[in-house]
């Protein structure tokens, strides 16, 4: 459930800053942070209460301790990312997981990929079905298991 | 305050806890053998078209909701595990199917060796039985579960022939095997117990999604549920869902006389039984014996040998994967069910350990799951990110190792003087450290993983020395003999305190071998009802 107060947690344009550092521009596709992912972030890391605890506190604690993140230049917000990741590594992980979750669940980027995005069931995937010739070395080799009286 | 109720005019024959891989397999038989069973399982059933492999948020599912470690996952039937004193964290399902319902179902079968350890290596104890008596029940299990895969690996014993033809190896599968074919060294398709054809009831093949780790929406992945549980009922068994059970009740002589459990409302029940079967897993079960002190038993029940919750063995897991230069679309096909290679499987003294390991071949999955490690590191974040990420994806194969451990002591579950499930009933508490012997074998292991990724034509080797989320085998906690001093329980599951208590999960393992343990668990279980059913007809009422 995507809750007001769950979205007014999170500081949006330091989240947007930093998923731009997270998953740079590539191709024709911007950063993560301007591609406007927060919303299914939030709905995302609604779903389960552990994981919004934590997720939404590492958001809080990143932005305590960088209030200015958005004004630094890059490089100054990576070693700030890389500060955050190497002390808080546990909510660091929050933050970095859901990115690459939401991130590769946008169809812009499945389109970039060349991957179906479509989810593994109900239609599976397809496979050449089994060829018992790929036995035919290893049925060779005498049996080797170790005998036991 | 809870109320009490007391469902003592309704005493059942066998009261069995658990209702997993081995309670699924006790139940079923003594049903169908004519005994009045019930099973009392924390969890409840589960509906496979719900599964998360069909849903928009399966990445995220995986994660959290079906993480396989209940201290992620935190649904209302898991309980917490305080695993701070063991680099290995235990993983499982609690539900109808128990594990099984999160499983690989790579299931091959323990070697003749595995049961004569002491005889062969000197070291841990020989089993009170041997490979050939287990035999005829690994054999019904696989007709039970649906077995796929080949005769003649000529790293086992011969075997009837299995069910169903094994599960494609995919191109990315036989690449793998092409570096084990450069070296000369052993592989085999995998013996799983997943459909490549419709088998069982209402059970469809397999059809490549990849995902057995979120339970499997093609009912293709045997899981108890699935297999032994429409059978248990039909034979008569009840089974009552949502109901946690607190102790295991014994009379005045020290007898088992049923358990207390707390319902799915919340109220606390008792359910009177003239044996009970204990089949809650390698953790659960030691769990409830030493939540179930009384005057007759001040040290937990069936623990007069002192050695309930000791000798906890996982199987030490080191994952080493590579990435291929081309694209084999690695997340087509189940994850972990390609094939095995046991080429260091027994003992040869001249490597510096004993015992061995067997290697299990993985693919991969889409990117979300890839970009956040899947079996090895995160790809990076900031720049070099999306080269990385694209090198990996349908490229990246892994090739797990899993490792005998042997038995020690000092590796125990016992129960944290703190941590409580939702109904206040202690938790249990790991403490677990590898042993010497063990990671000689997994560096043994490595160094040969690696020969065979580069063989094969990998690049970008990465070694996980050790997985954390690794301790899905959970064994030796009740362990088995023939001496009361020192073990658990005898060659039947039998307790040597409580002659109506029997252990048929992973905890009676003397020793834990060095392959996937479910179709011996299930098998110990098949072969302790059968002992029931011609032994003990005065559980009958
Ligand atoms: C992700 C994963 C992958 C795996 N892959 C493989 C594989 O490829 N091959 C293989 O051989 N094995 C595999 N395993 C292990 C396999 O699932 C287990 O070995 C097997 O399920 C153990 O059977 P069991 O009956 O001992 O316990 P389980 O199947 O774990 O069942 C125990 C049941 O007891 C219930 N229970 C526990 N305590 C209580 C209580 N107090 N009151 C009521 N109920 C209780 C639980 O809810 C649970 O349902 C895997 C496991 C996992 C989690
Ligand atoms: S890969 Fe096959 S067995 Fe595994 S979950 Fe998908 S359909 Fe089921």
């Amino acid at each position: 459930m995507i809750t007001n107060s769950a979205k007014t947690q999170i500081d949006e344009p330091l989240l947007t800053s930093m998923l731009d550092r997270l998953i740079p521009p590539v191709g024709d596709l911007p950063g993560a942070g301007q591609m406007g992912l927060i919303d299914e972030i939030v709905r995302l890391s609604g779903q389960q209460t552990r994981f919004q605890e934590i997720f939404e506190t590492a958001v809080k604690t990143f932005y305590n301790k960088n209030q200015d993140f958005i004004s630094q230049s890059e490089s100054q917000q990576d070693e700030a990312i890389r500060q955050f990741e190497s002390t808080n590594q546990d909510m660091f992980d929050s933050v970095l997981t859901i990115s690459y979750i939401v991130y590769y669940k946008d169809e812009r980027v499945h389109k970039r990929l060349g991957w179906s995005g479509k989810t593994p069931q109900p239609d599976g995937n397809k496979m050449e079905p089994w060829n018992e010739s790929v036995l035919d070395k290893i049925r060779t080799r005498k049996p080797f298991w170790r005998q036991v009286d | 305050m809870m109320s009490k109720n007391t469902t003592t005019d309704k005493s059942v024959d066998v009261l069995v806890i658990g209702a997993g891989a081995s309670g699924g397999a006790a139940t079923a038989w003594l049903a169908e053998s004519g005994f009045n069973v019930k099973c009392l399982e924390q969890g409840y059933w589960q509906d496979p078209s719900k599964y998360a492999s069909a849903s928009k948020d399966y990445e995220f599912e995986m994660l959290t909701n079906w993480a396989p470690d209940p201290n992620k996952r935190q649904r209302d039937e898991d309980y917490p595990i305080n695993d701070t004193n063991s680099p290995v964290t235990p993983v499982m399902f609690n539900g109808v199917g128990g594990s099984t319902i999160l499983w690989t179902a790579h299931t091959p079968r323990f070697h003749p060796s595995d049961f004569r350890v002491k005889t062969l290596d000197g070291v841990a104890d020989d089993w009170p039985i041997s490979y050939e008596e287990l035999e005829e029940f690994y054999d019904l299990n696989d007709e039970v579960m649906g077995c796929s895969g080949i005769n003649g690996d000529p790293a086992n014993p011969p075997r009837s022939p299995r069910q169903m033809p094994p599960i494609p190896l995919g191109k990315d599968g036989r690449k793998l095997i092409s570096g084990f074919e450069k070296l000369g060294w052993h592989w085999w398709p995998s013996d799983s117990y997943v459909n490549t054809q419709p088998y069982g009831e209402g059970r469809d093949a397999c059809n490549f999604c990849g995902h057995n780790h979120m339970g499997c929406y093609q009912r293709a992945k045997s899981s108890t549920d699935l297999t032994y549980w429409p059978r248990a009922l039909r034979g008569g068994a009840t089974i009552e869902t949502g109901a946690r059970v607190r102790r295991i009740t014994t009379d005045e002589s020290g007898r088992a006389t049923g358990a207390d459990y707390i319902d799915s409302k919340g109220v606390d029940q008792h359910q009177n039984a003239r044996a009970v079967i204990m089949a809650a897993n390698g953790i659960g079960t030691p769990r409830l014996l030493l939540n179930s002190t009384s005057d007759e038993h001040p040290n937990g029940l069936a623990n007069t040998s002192g050695l309930v919750g000791k000798n906890l063995m996982f199987h030490p897991f080191a994952m080493i994967s590579g990435t291929f230069p081309e694209k084999m679309d690695t997340w087509q096909g189940p994850l972990g069910n390609i094939a095995m290679s046991q080429e260091f499987y027994e003992t040869d003294k001249s490597r510096g350990f004993v015992r061995g390991y067997t290697y299990q071949f993985q693919r991969s999955l889409g990117p979300a799951w890839i970009a956040n490690g899947g079996f090895r590191n995160a790809v990076p974040w900031g720049e070099g990110h999306h080269e990385e990420l694209e090198k990996r994806l349908g490229s990246l194969m892994a090739i797990a190792v899993i490792g005998e451990d042997l038995p020690e002591e000092h590796n125990t579950v016992d129960l944290d003087p703190e941590l409580t499930d939702s109904d206040g009933i202690p938790a249990p508490r790991l403490n677990y450290t590898l042993s010497k012997n063990s990671r000689d074998q997994l560096d043994h292991a490595i160094v040969n993983a690696k020969k065979v990724l580069e063989a094969a034509g990998a690049s970008d080797i990465f070694v996980d020395p050790m997985m954390r989320q690794s301790g899905w085998h959970l064994m030796g906690t009740a362990r088995m003999g023939d001496d009361p001093r020192s073990s658990v329980v005898d060659k039947w599951g039998q307790s040597h305190d409580v002659d109506n208590l029997f252990i048929v999960d992973g905890s009676i393992f003397v020793t834990g071998a060095a392959v996937n343990p479910t179709p011996t668990i299930q098998a110990l279980a098949l072969r302790t009802a059968d002992y029931i059913v011609a032994n003990r007809q005065d559980f009958k009422g």
